[in-house]
């Protein structure tokens, strides 16, 4: 049992393998009717289907292959040339096989009840039998006319009528001398392969019943049977060992490994960045030992070596893209034919690679927008005369490589699209406002084909308007962190470039920190980063915008997107993110640049999946979580946010400004009551107030509970001493400029010099006159 | 989960082996305080229980979502059940607790003030929440009698959260 459910899944995978390839070179064939090679490969794949179909009793698919089988064959010999009305029959029966094939691939049996194939098998009959009804029923004559075209006949020999046993019957007087160095030839290669024969004939022989039907049914058929056999039985070989061949070299793999081990190099890429960031740290405190060498040298190879093996494991996961275009031909042309055009599909680059889930996600929108381009763009044929055009439209369906990106282009040569159109039509639906109109470049103008609710076919035809908009191809390409470009030149033809990451897994980021909050931006969105000052954002009608160069881009602050607190000071520059989504451009304020690193995407889990703004968390080498941004969804959000918060209010909403002392609090850190007392005593004549730590760990958690300003720090303490405190407080953006006083009676140089790399800003030795500590916290606390 | 019942319950046979009432139906409870209210909830649906770990704000979710952190490469909810109750919540000090659980075939965190105990309770001195219980959201199992006279509220767990509250609106 189970060995027959393996070679069915065979079946079934080297059967939908071959029917891709079919479709295309059915298409092909339209276009040259007398390619005899093509001719054959597509006669083989009806007859290798026919052959393992049969093997495993499934009896409509048999038929209906061999039904095909036989108007191919016709058509391989050169008895009626293939004309878009055979070809339609051909192709309605190439459908049906799918279907068939389909359904035994969820059902396990090819009863396949809603596919009928006895109209498809009549006119294919109809097909065989019309065209040459003489031919069908004759034997040697036609046959040795069928042959003329092969090889196999020499002078008025036909070889393939001469077998071992018939050789004797064979005047080989009256044969030519070439004509006879042929026969023996012949019967030579017959003689030296009886074993493989009959090793073929005890296999048929073991088949099981309905294989011998078929092949009864084959020899009714058939007119020459031995000479017949022969050949078809030398194709099988042939086939066999193009399929052999190319198995030896590949493994079908579970892509349930493949993501298993994405997900594990996943796992070293973060404990790699880990390792990275930690000997950072190593470096700057043992800076000049001679370990560090031999550490960098283990670290960076550790990092080639991840990154080779990354790519490695990628490329394993990739499949040409030719895969999804293959479908392709065979669309433009039934298109075309409904739509009384005239098309022609250009396609290149179809060995460019992609990840599988992405081709798995990509077909969809690209069946889209080819409809679209042949729909809307290709004019009708005398519309193109009328214009100086060729008759027949191109569409090209390119694929390429462009840094870490894919890019897959749609052309055509059709009508192209007037923004101004658009722009109406925009309007009319309450799309966009007429003052948004006036300001939209053309490129923005081309986007809005992509809004929901937008459709600019005059009329609903059976290939456009079903309901599913080119809004959902933005937002499938968005899913896929992709993006999509237009550009149209009115009259001469549009362009779609769609740009997508290689990977989904892995991607380069910008991380950038809005106020206390790490996010992840992807690298492929974000088109510069700017440093501006206030006075370089303008507010037009209650909107802020930054001028960059020729442009006004719309000016956000991050920390007004997330609704997060405002706890930093604003400071004299700005930091902006210039985020880029197709056309539109928007200006993201946030409060500090972190880097640029590679980061795996991770899910935030059923209860937090699809916030909006928000992709998914990756763990940083400090082993902390940071939010990857969305920034589809970032850029809506942005547009609500941008009309409705002025920026330069937003920067200044941070603090209360503090006049009085009373407004101060200062936090005394030290493990003896003693000392504490002295320093309160010292510095409650200053009118502050005082919060007092016994230890590091206490500092820092009544820290992150109250609003200090300045911190007095002793060294020696249990748990935690000062100056792990005092690193610990440096990791915070918000404590950045927390003005730390180390007090101590350690009074040597290291102990100084520790004490400012730790972040200390002042060192106070104890003992020391109380009017000197009010000094110096006055000094830090600018009273 | 039938057979590691069984297997708790055998060994339980073993340590006690004294009383003979093991036959009795007993459901083992984790007992944890918050505020000051001590609840429980089954051992069973508990994965582990950690000392704070640092968790990252996510933007646009109810207060008692604290946020996310790392349990060791996943990245995992944590959830604030002071603030779920309306406890003023406590400062995190040596004694809070993440107690990690499944709900719904997905690893959460809550915070807790501290552990009290493991639990046994018989079953039939489990009542139904009585109703001067606010339980709108269903999620009180009941109320365990214990031997001592103590009463503690035992939590559904998988009610604690709903990603409709989290998310609104926001299906699948």
């Amino acid at each position: 049992m189970d060995e027959i459910q393996e070679l069915m899944e065979d079946f079934l995978v080297e059967a939908f393998e071959m029917i891709e390839e079919m479709d295309q070179d059915l298409v092909e064939l339209e276009n040259s009717p007398d390619d005899l090679e093509l001719l054959n490969k597509i006669f083989r794949v009806a007859h290798t289907i026919k052959g393992s179909g049969s093997f495993l009793n499934f009896d409509k698919l048999t038929r209906l292959t061999h039904h095909m089988e036989a108007v191919l064959d016709k058509a391989r010999k050169g008895e009626f040339i293939i004309t878009p009305e055979i070809m339609d029959v051909i192709l309605e029966s190439v459908d049906a096989m799918k279907g068939i094939l389909e359904y035994i691939r969820d059902n396990g049996d090819d009863t396949a009840p809603d596919i009928d194939i006895e109209p498809i098998v009549v006119k294919l009959d109809a097909l065989v039998n019309g065209k040459s009804d003489s031919d069908q029923n004759s034997t040697k004559s036609n046959s040795s006319k069928e042959d003329e075209s092969s090889s196999k006949k020499v002078g008025n020999i036909n070889l393939d009528e001469i077998t071992l046993e018939n050789a004797d019957e064979i005047d080989l007087d009256s044969l030519e001398p070439e004509e006879l160095d042929a026969v023996l030839e012949h019967l030579v290669s017959l003689r030296n392969k009886p074993a493989d024969k009959s090793e073929n004939k005890q296999k048929e022989e073991s088949k099981e019943e309905p294989v011998k039907n078929e092949n009864k049914e084959e020899k009714k058929e058939v007119a020459p049977v031995k000479g017949k056999n022969l050949t078809s039985e030398q194709k099988k070989k042939e086939v066999k060992k193009t399929i052999s061949s190319v198995a030896d070299q590949t493994i079908r793999v579970d892509v349930k490994r493949l993501d298993q081990l994405m997900n594990l190099i996943g796992e070293l890429v973060l404990a790699k960045n880990r390792l990275i960031k930690i000997y950072n740290d190593v470096e700057e405190r043992y800076e000049g030992e001679k370990f560090l060498e031999e550490l960098n040298q283990v670290v960076s190879s550790i990092s080639i070596v991840t990154t080779d093996l990354q790519i490695a494991v990628m490329k394993t996961r990739m499949l040409p893209i030719g895969k999804v275009f293959n479908k392709f031909p065979r669309l433009v042309r039934d298109l075309s034919r409904d739509l009384g055009k005239k098309v022609k599909l250009v396609i290149e680059g179809e060995d460019t690679e992609l990840d599988k889930s992405i081709i798995e996600e990509i077909g969809d929108p690209l069946v889209h927008m080819i409809r679209n381009s042949i729909d809307h763009g290709v004019e009708k044929p005398e519309e193109r005369k009328a214009k100086g055009k060729p008759e027949e439209g191109t569409v090209w369906l390119r694929a390429y490589n462009e840094g870490n990106m894919i890019v897959i282009e749609i052309k055509d040569d059709g009508n192209g699209m007037d923004p101004e159109v658009l722009k109406r039509k925009a309007i009319e639906k309450g799309i966009i406002t007429e003052s948004e109109a006036l300001n939209m470049s053309d490129k923005e103008a081309f986007m809005l084909i992509f809004k929901p609710g937008f459709s600019t076919a005059a009329k609903v035809t059976s290939v456009s308007g079903r309901g599913v908009g080119m809004d959902v191809v933005k937002t499938n390409i968005e899913k896929l962190n992709g993006i999509i470009e237009v550009d149209s030149a009115l009259g001469k033809g549009s362009t779609f470039k769609l740009k997508i990451p290689l990977t989904l897994a892995i991607i380069q980021a910008l991380l950038v920190a809005s106020q206390e909050d790490l996010f992840a931006v992807p690298l492929s969105n974000v088109i510069e980063t700017v440093r501006i000052v206030e006075e370089d954002i303008y507010t037009i009608e209650g909107k802020s915008v930054l001028k960059l160069r020729e442009e006004v881009l719309p000016l956000v602050n991050m920390a007004d997107i997330f609704e997060i607190e405002k706890v930093l000071e604003p400071e004299k520059y700005l930091y902006v993110v210039i985020l880029g989504l197709g056309a539109t451009k928007v200006g993201l304020i946030v409060d500090r640049f972190i880097g640029q690193e590679e980061i795996v995407i991770k899910s935030l889990g059923e209860f937090l999946k699809g916030i909006s703004g928000i992709a998914g968390a990756t763990i940083r080498g400090d082993g902390r979580v940071t939010l990857i941004v969305d920034v589809g969804s970032l850029m809506r959000l942005a547009k609500e946010t941008h009309n409705k918060k002025v920026v330069t209010d937003s920067l200044h909403e941070a603090k209360k400004k503090k006049e009085k002392p009373e407004d101060y609090t200062v936090m005394l850190v030290d493990d003896s009551a003693m000392d504490r007392k002295i320093m309160r005593n010292a510095l409650e004549q200053l009118g502050i107030n005082l919060v007092e730590a016994k230890d590091g760990v206490e500092a820092l958690q009544k820290l992150k509970n109250s609003d200090v300003d300045a911190m007095l720090i002793d060294i020696e303490m249990p748990r935690m001493d000062g100056y792990t405190l005092a690193q610990e407080i440096r990791k915070y953006n918000k404590y950045r400029k927390l003005p730390l006083i180390a007090v101590t009676s350690r009074t040597t140089k290291s102990d100084r010099v520790r004490g400012v790399e730790v972040g200390m800003n002042e060192y106070i030795t104890k003992p020391y006159t109380p009017e000197y500590l009010q000094n110096v916290v006055r000094r830090n606390l600018g009273l | 989960m039938g057979k590691l019942n069984e297997i708790v319950k055998q060994q339980q046979q073993s340590l006690t082996e004294t009383e003979k009432n093991v036959s009795e139906d007993i459901v083992q409870l984790v007992g944890f305080v918050v505020g000051d209210e001590e609840f429980a909830v089954p051992i069973l649906s508990i994965q582990e229980i950690i000392k704070p770990i640092e968790w990252t704000r996510v933007p646009f979710t109810p207060d008692y979502v604290l946020g996310v952190f790392n349990l060791r490469g996943n990245v995992l909810p944590v959830i604030d059940l002071r603030i779920k109750f309306g406890v003023s919540a406590n400062e995190i000090d040596e004694n809070t607790r993440f107690i990690v659980m499944k709900i719904k075939d997905e690893d959460v965190a809550f915070i807790i003030d501290r552990l009290t105990s493991a639990l046994r309770v018989k079953k039939k001195n489990v009542l139904p929440p009585p109703d001067t219980y606010s339980n709108e959201d269903d999620i009180i199992e009941g109320v365990g009698r214990m031997d001592d006279g103590r009463i503690i509220t035992i939590l559904k767990v998988d009610n604690l959260i709903r990603r409709n509250d989290i998310v609104p609106g926001n299906e699948g």
